[in-house]
């Protein structure tokens, strides 16, 4: 079992990823760490913070859900309003990497719920994200670091 | 029609009030300002800020106008209370004296989630048995871009101070 460690602001969590269901999408994330990225607080479904991606090739749809609850680790396409101001050119959604740190939350798209590729859950520290990320929301949000644990 | 500006952070905005459609609410808000508060981003209702009113700003007012269900447009301004019996979750990013009952403006700077359907918050009810009350009580004549950035710029840099005040003829 993978484990990854997330560091939001001053506090930190541990997330285990789902190998058996999303083979595919814990690769590519695997690949990636460790991942270091201005953090956002989502504007339109609730208590999610996540980071934007770069990656040239699509991640495929993989062990998806809209019923997103606390402590999970997703990956999915965001709609690129929901990130930046104005909508971008020639870029409708944005790959993004992000979880769910209280209720109250449902991932949205611009006409309704979203699926998003479940990757993992956060298994230890949430209590430290649920006080951190509102934290931020009302003093300034700063970077998210995941790395493995 | 009356007007108000909301000044945030060296930007302006100037909204007209919707005095024939909701003279009531429109008398309300007016006979209180001027009022200033930390403004907050929307975590739900997309490119939305919040002033929270609090003190003696608290306003708590009866519905008024058409029902306002569906769309949101940028540039509304909504009067929005929430009576302490409603569940928001944990609202942490509040002060204390939010966490329950709310009364706040809501400020629409730009294009809403889901066709503005988002901002009506679909997952709560509440609006038939007067437990919320949402009331669109002025439009922004346009929206400044130096205004929206301030606005967007409360999502990534915390509360900014918002002031709301009567723009004199």
């Amino acid at each position: 079992m993978t484990r990854v460690k997330i560091t939001l602001g001053g506090v930190h969590a541990f997330a285990e990823l789902d190998e058996k269901d999303a083979p595919k999408t814990t690769a590519w994330l695997k690949s990636l760490l460790p991942i270091e990225e201005q953090a956002i607080h989502s504007m339109e479904n609730g208590r999610e913070v996540y980071v934007v991606l770069d990656a040239p090739d699509r991640v495929p749809d993989e062990n998806q859900t809209i019923y997103q609850t606390v402590g999970d680790l997703f990956v999915y396409y965001k709609p690129a309003i929901f990130v930046r101001p104005e909508w971008p050119r020639h870029i409708r959604d944005l790959l993004v990497v992000g979880f769910i740190y209280e209720r109250d939350s449902a991932v949205r798209g611009i006409d309704g719920a979203l699926a998003t590729n479940l990757v993992g859950r956060v298994t230890e520290g949430i209590d430290a994200l649920a006080h951190e990320a509102p934290r931020m929301r009302r003093e300034g949000v700063g970077e998210m670091r995941n790395d493995p644990a | 029609m009356r007007r108000l500006v909301f000044e945030l952070g060296g930007a302006r905005a100037v909204a007209e009030m919707h005095d024939d459609v909701v003279p009531k609410t429109c008398d309300a808000v007016w006979n209180m300002l001027p009022v200033e508060g930390m403004a907050i981003h929307a975590n739900w209702s997309s490119r939305e800020i919040m002033l929270h009113l609090h003190g003696d700003k608290v306003l708590r007012l009866p519905p008024e106008g058409p029902p306002r269900r569906g769309t949101t447009a940028p540039g509304d301004i909504v009067y929005f209370w929430r009576s302490p019996q409603m569940s928001r979750g944990k609202q942490l990013a509040y002060s204390a004296e939010f966490q329950r009952e709310l009364s706040e403006f809501a400020i629409f700077y730009g294009d809403p989630a889901a066709g503005g359907r988002a901002a009506d918050d679909p997952a709560r009810s509440g609006r038939d048995s007067n437990l919320q009350v949402t009331t669109l009580f002025a439009t922004l004549i346009d929206i400044p871009k130096d205004f929206a950035h301030k606005c967007e710029d409360i999502r990534h840099h915390g509360l900014q101070k918002l002031i709301v005040k009567r723009l004199d003829q």
